[in-house]
Formats: C-alpha cells, sequence, structure tokens
C-alpha cells in the first residue's frame, strides 16, 4: 500500500466482501452427495418418519388427537358418541390432519456471512441445498427465503426433487449484501407467509441488535424454528497483531486496537461465550439448534441435523 | 558550552528536518493497518476497558514521540561534537617516558613498579583532553617510543601493551633529549617521567640536558626498598692452570634493615659453595672464591633471604658467568731438533705440538700459512727463519737472514738481560736477570715493537705485531745459554703462547645488561644468530669480528655463527644448517650487578636541569572531553528504552 493510498481513508477497507462464486457449490458430486443424503433420511426415519408429516391441526386424519366441546355446526360425524354414552356429553373428536408440511429455508446473505473467504456463505448455501433437497425428497412445500436486515429474494414454495435445479440457481443467484438485522427481517418473513411451517433459520446469528430477536419471531409466530448456527473457528482466533484499525464489515464501525496476545486470548474466550450463549439460548426455548463450522463437510453435518431430529419429523 | 564540530546553525537546520522527519513519519506510524472484522460487538466486549485508559495511551504516545525527539537532539548535538569551554584550550603534547628498567621490576607495589606504572599511564590516558596528544616512549638503556603521538586512546592502548620490562639500567639523559627532541616546536610541550626515581643526573657526552619551556611532571612508583643483591661477578682462570679457577663477587644489602642472606654458587647447575652471610644497612660484602676447580662452564650465584622471605627486587638475585674454555693451543715447531725446546712445550697439557723440519715445513705448510688457512695458532722457528713471515703468531728463536721480522745484525759476544720490560706479558713471572748466554745477536726492533729484553750492546728480546700477527723474537740459541734449565725458559715460552691466544688478558666471564656488547666471533661472519636466555634467537650484525648487540636482559647467551670452512654468514634462527654449513657456537654470560639499579628506594622528586618536576596534573580520569561519546551512549540507552518499552507495550 502505497503512502497517498495510507492517507486516503476511502481506501484504506480492502474489499473483504467477497461475491460468492457459487458455481462449483453445486456439482456432480454434491448432487451424488444429496442422493445419498435422501436416501439415508428414509432408510433411518422409515416407519415413523414417512413423507408425510403430521401437524396439529386438527381435521381428517386417522390418528385420534384430541376432543372438544360441541359448536353448533360441527360435523356430527366426529361426536364421540362412546364418552357421550358414559358422560352425556357432546364432545367432538378431533383428528390429526395428515398434510404437507412447508419448510422455509431462511438464509442469511448478510455482510458478515461472506466474511474472509466467505466461506460461511457458501457452506450455508450447501447446507441449504440439502436440506431443501431432503425436503422436496420427501414431497413437502420447500421455500427459500434470503435475508439481511429485510427479507432479499425469496423463492416460492414448490415440491418435488425435480424442483431442485430451481432450488440451485436460486442459491447461485444469491449475492452476499447489507447488515444483519433479524428481528426486521423474519418479521417481514412472517408477515409473507401465513402458512406456518418449519422455519430453517440458517445464519451466523452475527446481529448488532441482539440474535434472540430474531429467532423470538419466528416462535411467536408458530413456527417451528431450527437453527442451523453457522461459524468459522478462524473468526474467533483472528490472525492479527500490533496497532490496527478494525472496522465492521457490515456496520462500517470502527475501533483502533493495538493487538496483544492477551487480547487475542480474552477476545477468543468472548467469542466462545458468545457461541455458547446462542447455543444456551435454543436449549432453554427448546428451538433446535446445531452448530455448523464451516470446517465440518456439509453432508456429516445433514446427518448430524437428522440425528438431532426436528428437521424430520 | 562550544560546538567544535558542526557550528549551531546547521545542527538548528539539521534537527529541524530530521524532528519534522520523525513526526511525519510518527503520524505515518499512527496510521493502522485497517483490518475488516464481521462483527464487531465481540470486540466492543473486550475493548470497553480500554476505554477509560484511552487519555493515558495517548499521553503514552506523546511520550514516545518526545523519545524519539531526545534521541535525535541527542544524535545532532553530537554532530556538534560539543566541548566545554574550558575544555576548548590548547591541546598539550606529551612525551610519558616509563621507565622499564631493573629496578621497575621491583615487587614492593602489586604487581610490581611497572605494572603500576602502566596503570598510572593508562590512567593518564583516560583523562587525555580532548585535544592533547601524547607519545609513550620506553625508557632503559636506550629510549623507544611504543607509538607515534596521538590523541588517540584506543592507540596510546595498543602503544602501552608493548611496554616490556629490562634488566638494564635506565639512560635517562638519552630518554630526556629524545623527549626534548619530540616537544620542540610544538605548543604546551611536556615530559612525564614515570620512574621510581633514582635516575641520575640528566647529563650526557654532549653537556646537561635542558628542558626549555618544556613542564616536566614526575609520577612516582613504589615505595619499598628492601633489597639484597649481587653487585659483582667475574670468575676466571689461573694462567697456568687452566683447570682451576676463582671467583670473585660482591653483595650488597641496599636496604635501611639488616639482613641474613644465603649464597649459593652453581657449576653447572650443581652447588659448588653455599655460605650464610648477614649484611647490615647498605653493607657492601666482596667475597674471593679461591682455588676452585671442576669441569663446570656455567656458573651461577643465587641470593636468597634466610628467613624464607624474598626482596623487592629478585632481578638482582642471580649472577651468571661463564668460565673460559679450555682450548687446546695448536703449536706448529719448525726445528733440526732441540729437545729443550720439546721438553717445555710438554709442560703444558693444552698445547697441541706438532713439529716439522725445515725442508717439510716449506714444502707442506708453508703454502698454508701463507693464506692463514693451516689453523695453528702458534709457529715457533728455532733455528729456522722463513723466507715469508706466516700468517700466524710466531715466535723465532735465532732469527736469521731477510725473512725475520726484526733485522738481524752482528754477533754480540756473551750479552745478557741487562734490561727487561717486566710488565710484558711474555716475561710474566720470569727471572732472566742471570741468564748466562754464550753468544747471541742483535736485534733491531721497528716502530711499533716492544723491546722487551736487551743487554747493554743491544736488543735480544723483541715482541711486535706484523700484519695483524704478533710475534716474538730471541737474538740467541737457547742452546748457547743456560736458559733451557732455568724455570723461565717454559714459563717465556707459555707466556708467549699466552700472550698471542690473548688466554685469561681480555676475557670477560659475563657482560653487563644495557650495554653494547661486542662478542668475539669468526672473522669472516657478517652476521650472526645470538640466542637469548628466553630462547629467542636473533640475528645480529658481526663489525670487525665481533658480534654486536645492546643486551638488556642477564643470563646465558649462545651466538652461532657459520663455520668460515663451511659457509659464510650466520643460519637462520629456526632454520636447520645447510649441508656442509657447519655452525660454531660461544656462549657468554650477562648480569645486571649494577648497584644503582639495586637501590630500590624510589626518589621523592626529580630535578633536571636544576628544575624539580611538578606533580602530574590536568589529566580528570574518568571524564572525556569529547562529549559526543556520552551523547552517543545515551542515545544508544535511550533506543534501546523505546525498544524496551514498545515491545512491552508500554509506549503503545
Amino acid at each position: 500500500m502505497g503512502l497517498l493510498d495510507r492517507l486516503n481513508p476511502l481506501s484504506r477497507r480492502p474489499a473483504e466482501i467477497k461475491a460468492s462464486a457459487g458455481d462449483d457449490l453445486f456439482d456432480d458430486e454434491f448432487q451424488r452427495k444429496l442422493d445419498y443424503l435422501a436416501i439415508v433420511s428414509r432408510k433411518v426415519f422409515a416407519g415413523r418418519m414417512r413423507a408425510e408429516r403430521r401437524t396439529k391441526k386438527s381435521g381428517s386424519g386417522i390418528e385420534f388427537a384430541d376432543h372438544r366441546d360441541y359448536q353448533p355446526g360441527d360435523d356430527f360425524r366426529y361426536l364421540d358418541w362412546n364418552v357421550y354414552q358414559r358422560f352425556e356429553r357432546l364432545l367432538l373428536r378431533l383428528y390429526e390432519e395428515e398434510e404437507d408440511l412447508s419448510i422455509y429455508l431462511v438464509i442469511d446473505a448478510s455482510g458478515s456471512m461472506a466474511f474472509g473467504d466467505g466461506a460461511k456463505l457458501k457452506y450455508a448455501k450447501k447446507v441449504c441445498a440439502a436440506l431443501a433437497y431432503v425436503g422436496l425428497a420427501n414431497l413437502d412445500r420447500v421455500s427459500i427465503v434470503s435475508t439481511s436486515d429485510r427479507v432479499m429474494e425469496r423463492m416460492p414454495q414448490t415440491r418435488g426433487k425435480a424442483r431442485i435445479f430451481k432450488v440451485f440457481r436460486f442459491l447461485r443467484e444469491l449475492e452476499p449484501a447489507g447488515v444483519t438485522d433479524l428481528e426486521g427481517a423474519l418479521k417481514g418473513f412472517v408477515a409473507q407467509n401465513k402458512r406456518r411451517g418449519l422455519a430453517v433459520l440458517i445464519s451466523d446469528l452475527y446481529d448488532p441488535a441482539g440474535f434472540e430477536r430474531g429467532i423470538n419471531v419466528l416462535r411467536y409466530n408458530k413456527f417451528d424454528p431450527f437453527v442451523v448456527h453457522v461459524t468459522d473457528a478462524n473468526e474467533g482466533r483472528p490472525n492479527l497483531q500490533g496497532d490496527v484499525l478494525l472496522y465492521d464489515c457490515e456496520t462500517g464501525d470502527e475501533r483502533e486496537v493495538t493487538v496483544t496476545a492477551k487480547i487475542l486470548d480474552r477476545f477468543a474466550q468472548v467469542h466462545k461465550e458468545y457461541l455458547q450463549e446462542i447455543e444456551r439460548f435454543c436449549a432453554t426455548r427448546q428451538v433446535a439448534y446445531i452448530g455448523a463450522d464451516v470446517t465440518v463437510p456439509f453432508d456429516e453435518l445433514i446427518l448430524r441435523v437428522f440425528r438431532r431430529g426436528g428437521f424430520l419429523r | 558550552m562550544l560546538f567544535a564540530g558542526l557550528p549551531f546553525a546547521q545542527l538548528a537546520a539539521i534537527f529541524a528536518v530530521a524532528g519534522a522527519a520523525v513526526v511525519a513519519f510518527y503520524i505515518l506510524k499512527l496510521r493502522r493497518r485497517t483490518i475488516a472484522i464481521p462483527f464487531s460487538p465481540l470486540w466492543q466486549r473486550i475493548l470497553k476497558d480500554k476505554d477509560a485508559t484511552s487519555l493515558f495511551s495517548k499521553l503514552k504516545r506523546l511520550l514516545s514521540l518526545l523519545l524519539q525527539l531526545a534521541l535525535l537532539a541527542l544524535l545532532v548535538i553530537a554532530l556538534g561534537d560539543p566541548r566545554a569551554a574550558a575544555t576548548l584550550m590548547k591541546g598539550r603534547n606529551l612525551v610519558v617516558l616509563i621507565d622499564a628498567s631493573a629496578s621497575m621490576q621491583a615487587t614492593d607495589v602489586a604487581p610490581n613498579r611497572l605494572g603500576v606504572a602502566k596503570e598510572e599511564v593508562k590512567a593518564m590516558i583516560r583523562g587525555l583532553g580532548g585535544a592533547d596528544r601524547m607519545l609513550i616512549a620506553q625508557m632503559d638503556a636506550m629510549i623507544t617510543p611504543l607509538g607515534p603521538m596521538s590523541g588517540d586512546t584506543s592507540e596510546l592502548d595498543r602503544s602501552l601493551d608493548q611496554l616490556a620490562p629490562t634488566e638494564a639500567r635506565a639512560d635517562f639523559p638519552r630518554a630526556l633529549r629524545f623527549a626534548t627532541d619530540t616537544l620542540r616546536g610544538v605548543e604546551n610541550p611536556e615530559i612525564v617521567v614515570v620512574s621510581d626515581g633514582d635516575l641520575g643526573e640528566a647529563t650526557d657526552a654532549a653537556g646537561p640536558v635542558h628542558l626549555g619551556d618544556t613542564k616536566l611532571s614526575f609520577v612516582k612508583v613504589g615505595k619499598g626498598r628492601r633489597n639484597v643483591g649481587i653487585t659483582q661477578f667475574a670468575v676466571r682462570r689461573y694462567p697456568l692452570d687452566k683447570s682451576r679457577y676463582e671467583v670473585m663477587l660482591e653483595i650488597t644489602n641496599t636496604g635501611d634493615q639488616p639482613e641474613d642472606v644465603e649464597l649459593k654458587l652453581l657449576g653447572d647447575g650443581m652447588p659448588v659453595d653455599l655460605t650464610k652471610y648477614r649484611l647490615k644497612p647498605g653493607e657492601r660484602l666482596p667475597r674471593f672464591y679461591p682455588n676452585l676447580s671442576g669441569a663446570s662452564s656455567k656458573l651461577e650465584a643465587e641470593l636468597a633471604l634466610l628467613d624464607g622471605s624474598h626482596d623487592d627486587l629478585p632481578a638482582d638475585d642471580h649472577a651468571y658467568a661463564l668460565l673460559p674454555e679450555r682450548r687446546r693451543a695448536k703449536v706448529l715447531v719448525v726445528t733440526s731438533g732441540n729437545t729443550y725446546l720439546e721438553a717445555a712445550l710438554l709442560l703444558d697439557e693444552y698445547l697441541e705440538v706438532t713439529q716439522v723440519s725445515p725442508v717439510a715445513y716449506v714444502q707442506k705448510y708453508a703454502p698454508k700459512l701463507a693464506t692463514g688457512a693451516a689453523g695453528f695458532d702458534t709457529v715457533i722457528f728455532d733455528g729456522a727463519t722463513p723466507a715469508e713471515m706466516p700468517r700466524a703468531n710466531t715466535i723465532y728463536l735465532d732469527p736469521r737472514g731477510p725473512g725475520s721480522p726484526v733485522k738481524v745484525e752482528a754477533e754480540i759476544a756473551q750479552p745478557g738481560f741487562d734490561h727487561i720490560e717486566r710488565r710484558h706479558p711474555i716475561v710474566r713471572f720470569t727471572a732472566l736477570d742471570d741468564v748466562n748466554i754464550a753468544r747471541g745477536h742483535k736485534l733491531v726492533p721497528e716502530v711499533g715493537d716492544k723491546v722487551v729484553g736487551a743487554s747493554q750492546d743491544g736488543p735480544i728480546l723483541i715482541a711486535g705485531t706484523r700484519a695483524g700477527h704478533k710475534f716474538v723474537a730471541l737474538g740467541f740459541d737457547v742452546r748457547d745459554s743456560d736458559l733451557p734449565l732455568r724455570v723461565a725458559w717454559p714459563l717465556f715460552l707459555l707466556d708467549s703462547i699466552n700472550w698471542f691466544t690473548d688466554d685469561d688478558a681480555t676475557y670477560l666471564s659475563s657482560f653487563r645488561t644495557g650495554e653494547v656488547w661486542r662478542v668475539p666471533v669468526e672473522a669472516s661472519a657478517t652476521q650472526a644468530t645470538l640466542k637469548s636466555p628466553g630462547g629467542l634467537s636473533s640475528i645480529v650484525p658481526v663489525h670487525e669480528g665481533r658480534a654486536v648487540y645492546l643486551g638488556e636482559r642477564s643470563g646465558f647467551y649462545e651466538l652461532s655463527v657459520a663455520d668460515a670452512q663451511g659457509g659464510s654468514g650466520a643460519t637462520a634462527p629456526d632454520a636447520p644448517n645447510p649441508a656442509g654449513a657447519a655452525s660454531l657456537t660461544t656462549g657468554f654470560a650477562a648480569n645486571l650487578l649494577d648497584v644503582t639499579e639495586s637501590t630500590i628506594a624510589p626518589a621523592d622528586q626529580l630535578v633536571v636541569d636544576g628544575k624539580t618536576a611538578g606533580p602530574l596534573e590536568g589529566f580528570h580520569v574518568g571524564v572525556r572531553r569529547e562529549l559526543w561519546i556520552y551523547l552517543l551512549v545515551a542515545a544508544a540507552i535511550l533506543t534501546a528504552i523505546e525498544w524496551a518499552t514498545y515491545h512491552r507495550r508500554i509506549t503503545v
């Protein structure tokens, strides 16, 4: 960097946010792994978790769910006469309605996801594609939404394995931009999607306003949130030394720091505590959570998702 | 404060430019590397504590800048070579004469006086002013400048390191003459004499040394005076019995206390005599050891205190002497037959006699003797006079004809030794007054010849020199007298032969250190190899048949020259003799034997040219007047502090 470059504040920031090159993300090898994962998902959960998923919505299913008092206008066919005979109360039998599940894959496409070499966003795209394929293969309705501080792009609900290429195309065209505001973005998301379902949030959860708010938006609006927390271990131990001017790749906030080994240790500790804080939050709120380190192969992560449960019910 | 280097205005300009550059670079240094991070709130968590100390951090950064500016100021001032105004006086020109004589080896001060003198001069070097220049010279039997006149302390230190002790007397007048000559015409001349004092009068052959305006300072070294030394030592063989010898020595107590000493005489390392003496303060005790015998050639005298302690000067506790070699003299006798002559020559076992007839001499020996290559010390012509005098020392008995070294005139009837030159060596211990002679011839001496014996009618015994060779001419046939029946006859012959070979007459059992030695060697040699007591060999020149060397160490020396028949010149000290070049080695001894040097009581003052030398002044040890050195040191220390505080994150 030349002297003039150093004196020019406009030229100080390196292009840390790089456009993700999506062409090599979904190659043949990737697609073979998707097929394998789809087979595994059927094999492992056969019998109890078929393609059809059950909702708690009462309806015309075959499996009893609950009773409720009769209301005028209800279908007499669902009256439980045995109960009436024994208790002389008119109760209506409720059944779990079998329907195709809506899976919303919410992928965080903010600037922080493309930090460094964009490994987190690439990884998020792969995980998103894999989960979408599994959902499509299980005849679920799959929708993908990219967010930053708002809903940026949206792939409408679709079903069937053949639509996976639409997913690929959507993800390829996804570019990182903007700051993270999960609350604002997910409020927009729930407003646009009246049909409740599984909302898989794939994000690094670097939200200056707090990651809790975004997850709570999903919870409070009857979505089943599933958090895939994309992390990069290098961010916990950055390669920094000496006098540096740190700036936030999303917000642009600057901070002068003289980085010493002691400060690096403290930062690593804070970063670790942040991750633990997220995990603890999800655990206490019964939100499915899985940490996704970019160094873990994505197919292995998908298997962990299966084992973890919550995605396939 | 004045600047001897760059002027102040120039320094100010340099500081302004360099200071601006420092500030500019400092600002640039503060422009930090910009690093992107994905999520700044995490950093804010750990940096919120730092905010509280940001003001202190700024102050520390300012301190760092000030430190660098101070560093720059020190370097710029150093460029100016600042000097205190008081030190900018004209520099002195000093000649330091360090006494390296034998007495400076006295151990009354540790390690010895010379070591203390060295330290004194070192302190003087440290205290030299910026414009002072100094020359260090070693003063012993000669004066040796140890380096150039310089103000460079490291160069002066190197000069001082060359200082070496000697076992000789200091030639103070010569050293003073050298110093005054060196300082002639320079400003602020000063001579500093570092010595234990007793240097004698500053007068040489050219008269007293005048100091003129030259300042003279004296640094006294030493404090003790306890010493007993050997001040005389000589040995010689008896002329008539070379198997026996006598020793004369003298020991002196130069201290102020009585001393009990043990004197040991060693012959070739073996004890010959051991005697205990008690010497009063200042007593000189001569001792004579007659009639010593043995095959020893190297004699050594050792002096030790009886109480087992050591006196302050060990250098004079030893003395060395070499006994003259008992060499066989080669004598050629040319005679038709003379029983008395043959019998007389048999009396001395150290004579190697060859007897030939006059005819055989002419045929066989005369050509060799004409060139001096026959190797005979003496040739005796008994009644046969050669046509040409041989190149050898010669005794003519009843010479005749033109070949005689002296003219032979008419026959004298019944001559006698009416006049005898009794002090001449050839008639030593003889009684010739009543010798009866039937007939003889009058001899006519030439100019320079010595008439040793004469009758009333003319000289009958003459000694002299022809073409560098001595001769003795006796003007009668001994068989025509009763001389062969007397003791005087063999004595006369042996005295003559001894006179020829210089036996005992000029022999020196030892040389004295500090003097120029002239050691006889093979006349044809041009140089010789001298091996000193320490084992070091050096080449010395040979002038007129004598090796010339200024010796300053006592002990036994060996002098080697190439044999005339084998080659010319001395062999190289460390090279083997070339094939056929045999080496002739002679030995000799050297001793201090100087009561002045043995008197080690230091003098309190030094007087030269009527002026008393003053104490040393003007040397401020530890304060170099060249302040730039200290400025550089301060800059280096500041740099180290800056380095340490930076890497310990104190000033960042």
